[in-house]
């Protein structure tokens, strides 16, 4: 697939996040086509979340929307990862909407979404479990991380 | 008065015979516009239509298709994509010449 497709695609999305974006979630910056920064927030009273802002690093390779996109949360100041039972704590997310369970009509603003509700509908203060160790000797790049979507609970 | 007519110009318009302002889902280009891959609409840039009663363009849909990760499934709905026969312009010009008859 050439990369005019991913181009124009990522064209058309950023036209119109740019005008306009639900609730929670803003464009941070989209200088190219390759990264864009967006910052997340949940809008309900879920304590684990409150008055928190969460920064989404989203990488576009040229095969996109064909294949995922690389979606990390990024440490910033005043920008935490979040904690959650699939969020690493290098903001490696374990999500089947980012590896198998990727659909081409997917974009960036659903990704936002499903993240939003990922945060919200958690209870559990808690990191994956191997955390250390995962965080520790993980030199992969997320899309070549063989998850195990083990807990469709959460 | 009489009027003869010297020259003159047809123009018609088209679009595909489906909702209005349908965008293909994978692309994010309306329908009546081309795949990102295409440079003129109509023939050249069909669409696909599945049972699921989704729509796309047909070079997206295959791009998407091909791939292992797409098990064969719509994008929108992940029902098994089949698409239907659409009746092609010769077989209904043979349909309408046959009530005719």
């Amino acid at each position: 697939m050439p990369a005019q497709f991913a181009a124009k695609r990522l064209g058309k999305e950023l036209q119109k996040i740019s005008n306009s974006l639900p609730p929670g979630i803003e464009l941070v910056s989209a200088n190219n086509l390759e990264e864009w920064l967006l910052d997340i927030q949940v809008l309900d009273n879920n304590p684990l979340y409150q008055n928190e802002k969460y920064r989404l690093k989203f990488r576009f390779g040229s095969s996109y929307p064909i294949e995922p996109p690389e979606v990390i949360f990024v440490k910033v100041p005043d920008r935490p990862i979040p904690m959650h039972p699939h969020i690493y704590s290098n903001g490696i997310i374990c999500l089947d909407l980012l590896g198998t369970g990727w659909s081409p009509v997917q974009n960036v603003e659903s990704v936002c979404m499903s993240l939003q509700s990922m945060l919200t509908g958690n209870t559990k203060d808690e990191r994956p479990p191997g955390d250390e160790e995962f965080v520790r000797a993980n030199r992969l790049r997320p899309k070549d991380i063989e998850f195990y979507y083990h807990d469709n609970d959460v | 008065m009489k009027v003869k007519i010297t020259k003159w110009n047809a123009v018609a318009t088209w679009r595909w015979d489906i909702p209005e302002d349908d965008v293909c889902g994978i692309c994010q280009v309306h329908f009546d516009g081309t795949c990102p891959t295409c440079k003129y609409p109509g023939d050249d840039c069909p669409l696909l239509s599945g049972k699921c009663g989704h729509n796309f363009h047909m070079h997206c849909i295959l791009e998407w298709i091909k791939q292992d990760s797409a098990k064969g499934q719509c994008p929108m709905c992940r029902q098994r994509f089949e698409w239907t026969e659409q009746p092609s312009e010769t077989s209904m010009d043979m349909t309408q010449g046959a009530s005719d008859v």
